[in-house]
């Protein structure tokens, strides 16, 4: 019988479809029966979806102005040699 | 934004950076180096990491001609990040080492008693969504800092898999790893963000 443990080492598999029939199946009766882990499933794909919205705007100005500014030069150094 | 859009979008900023020109450069560099620096970080140290994305960038300028366009671009540019960085550790006999061993955080492990069943439950809100959260600052601010101390391979897994949406197959590509092990990644990663916001909600600290 799956416990709440077993449970949470395979969650991540349950959420992304990654589990086996038979697993998937053992993890539904399991949430049928125990508040805790649907708390824990609700609240690890609120986690996730907080991933999804969040990190895609991270990057450091100053570098991506460094990367421009090589860039800039590397177009130049292309067009003198195909001239 | 709609897929098609996207689609369309990334044809012209191809078409763009194949004529050179350089405010498709600069917003290509804005949408892709996070997610290449996710690469480089699985393999090497932040400043190797840095150096190793402009190189990268450099050698766009004169590959990009080649782009044939069978994966889409982001694909495109994280394997090449992928793929210089496992030739500069292989040149310099290096290797990344990650423990896959267990997929359980140590500290969710914790929260189990000794018959498997949860002696501290989850005290999360799971009605309150993910936008709900994301409207306060202050959250935004502690996943940046919970992402920041993560385990560099978890983190890069996380960044690809979740924030830049790769499928798996191209992860393990791109990382190197098994489809198990990636799984394990994953995991760990998202217990330790589900265990930040369990916090920040339960106590309002960071």
């Amino acid at each position: 019988m799956l416990m709440c443990r077993d449970l949470a080492r395979i969650a991540s598999d349950y959420i992304d479809g990654e589990l086996g029939p038979m697993d998937t199946v053992s993890v539904k009766l399991h949430l049928l029966m125990c508040g805790h882990c649907r708390t824990f499933i609700g609240s690890l794909r609120t986690s996730l979806e907080l991933m999804r919205g969040h990190s895609s705007h991270q990057l450091d100005e100053d570098f991506a102005r460094r990367i421009d500014e090589q860039i800039s030069q590397a177009l130049i150094a292309r067009d003198d040699e195909q001239d | 934004m709609e897929a098609a859009n996207y689609q369309t979008d990334e044809e012209q900023l191809i078409e763009g950076l194949k004529a050179a020109n350089e405010a498709d450069f600069q917003m290509a560099v804005r949408l892709y180096t996070p997610g290449m620096m996710a690469v480089a970080r699985f393999y090497l140290d932040h400043g190797a990491a840095e150096d190793m994305v402009q190189d990268c960038w450099l050698a766009v300028v004169n590959a990009i001609h080649s782009f044939e366009g069978r994966s889409g671009l982001k694909t495109w540019l994280h394997r090449i990040v992928a793929n210089r960085a496992k030739n500069y550790l292989r040149k310099h006999q290096r290797e990344v080492s990650t423990d896959f061993s267990e997929s359980l955080d140590p500290d969710l492990a914790r929260r189990f008693a000794p018959n498997g069943r949860w002696a501290t439950p989850p005290s999360l809100r799971s009605n309150e969504s993910a936008e709900a959260l994301m409207e306060n600052g202050a959250l935004s601010d502690c996943l940046d800092k919970h992402l920041s101390h993560l385990p560099e391979a978890q983190r890069s897994a996380l960044m690809l898999y979740e924030a830049h949406q790769h499928k798996s197959d191209d992860v393990c590509n791109i990382l190197d790893v098994s489809a198990s092990n990636l799984r394990v990644l994953l995991h760990r990663a998202r217990q330790k963000i589900f265990l930040m916001v369990e916090t920040f909600q339960e106590t309002g600290e960071c």
